[in-house]
């Protein structure tokens, strides 16, 4: 539906009048300005930390990342070259075949299931 | 404030945003003279509160601050950017006042009791205002760049981002919308109907 001539007169009335509204901008306005305009530049030139740097801040500096890196050379350590008692252990269980029996004659769980009820 | 230097005047915006950038503080000042009336005026005329425009002023010239170092040059005009961000801080204002009845507008804060003209003008300036807040995002935004801004369909289209069919589109429907939410106050506004 169309606007009546009134309406769009009304209107063209209130666009006129607002586009009469010139603001002059304050000098406390400019000053906040141009405040904000060096305090974006000292930001913008601030270094960021690196992901390292954050990682590392994040654990707690470098003695932290040195007690990391010797539990991770260690736990290879572990790895390759286990302690002569596990090493034995391995050996008899690899390559074999390990049964074991969940439930033997003696487990009381059957015991219980054969009650009649 | 002084005048900008003569080695500026003939300087694109986005050419003054670059030296600004490399930590030029006079071009800061030079950007703030050339933008902060346009900035504040396309504010000012979409919010009908100044206190509200010179908020949204600051906050647009420091999203300009902040954008200078990734600036391109020659991908847009400054001053098309702003309008845009100021468009889109005044329309997140505007949201605000939404749910608001037309009933509860704010008293003018600065009448003179002298002269009805200037009441009247005041409470025209305010519905409007508040009339434009009732409207949809975009509607308001193609309205007020349109009719407050006086900007062509092309200009507005590039600064809304969408074709130059949809800026009509909105800006008719704008019209349609601020006309339906005025109608039952043009007698109290003084304009009079002048179908029988």
């Amino acid at each position: 539906m169309k606007m009546t001539k009134s309406e769009d007169q009304m209107l063209d009335d209130l666009f006129a009048l607002r586009r009469e509204t010139v603001p002059v901008a304050s000098d406390d306005l400019m000053a906040r300005i141009l405040q904000d305009s060096i305090a974006a530049r000292t930001v913008a030139s601030t270094p960021k930390p690196s992901f390292w740097q954050g990682f590392r801040d994040m654990i707690g500096g470098w003695p932290a990342v040195g007690g990391l890196a010797m539990a991770g050379v260690t736990g290879v350590w572990f790895g390759i070259a286990p302690p002569a008692t596990v090493s034995n252990f391995a050996s008899d269980l690899i390559g074999t075949s390990v049964t074991v029996d969940l439930f033997d004659d003696s487990s009381s769980f059957f015991a219980e299931a054969s009650i009649d009820g | 404030m002084n005048a900008p230097l003569g080695s500026w005047r003939d300087a694109h915006d986005d050419a003054v945003l670059l030296a600004y950038a490399n930590g030029d503080e006079e071009a800061a000042r030079v950007l703030s003279l050339r933008l902060v009336p346009r900035v504040l005026g396309q504010a000012t005329r979409m919010l009908g509160d100044q206190a509200e425009a010179e908020d949204v002023a600051q906050e647009a010239m420091m999203k300009l601050w902040k954008i200078a170092p990734d600036w391109r040059q020659g991908e847009a005009q400054v001053s098309t950017w702003l309008y845009r961000v100021v468009a889109n801080l005044c329309t997140d204002r505007l949201r605000r006042r939404r749910g608001v009845s037309l009933d509860q507008i704010a008293e003018p804060t600065d009448p003179q009791p002298s002269a009805s003209a200037g009441i009247q003008e005041t409470t025209r300036l305010t519905a409007l205002a508040n009339a434009l807040a009732q409207l949809p995002d975009r509607q308001a935004q193609a309205v007020s760049l349109r009719h407050l801004e006086g900007l062509t369909n092309p200009e507005i289209a590039q600064i809304m981002d969408i074709s130059v069919r949809s800026v009509e589109s909105l800006t008719a429907r704008g019209k349609r919308a601020l006309a339906d939410i005025l109608a039952g106050r043009k007698a109290e506004l003084g304009y009079e109907d002048d179908e029988i």
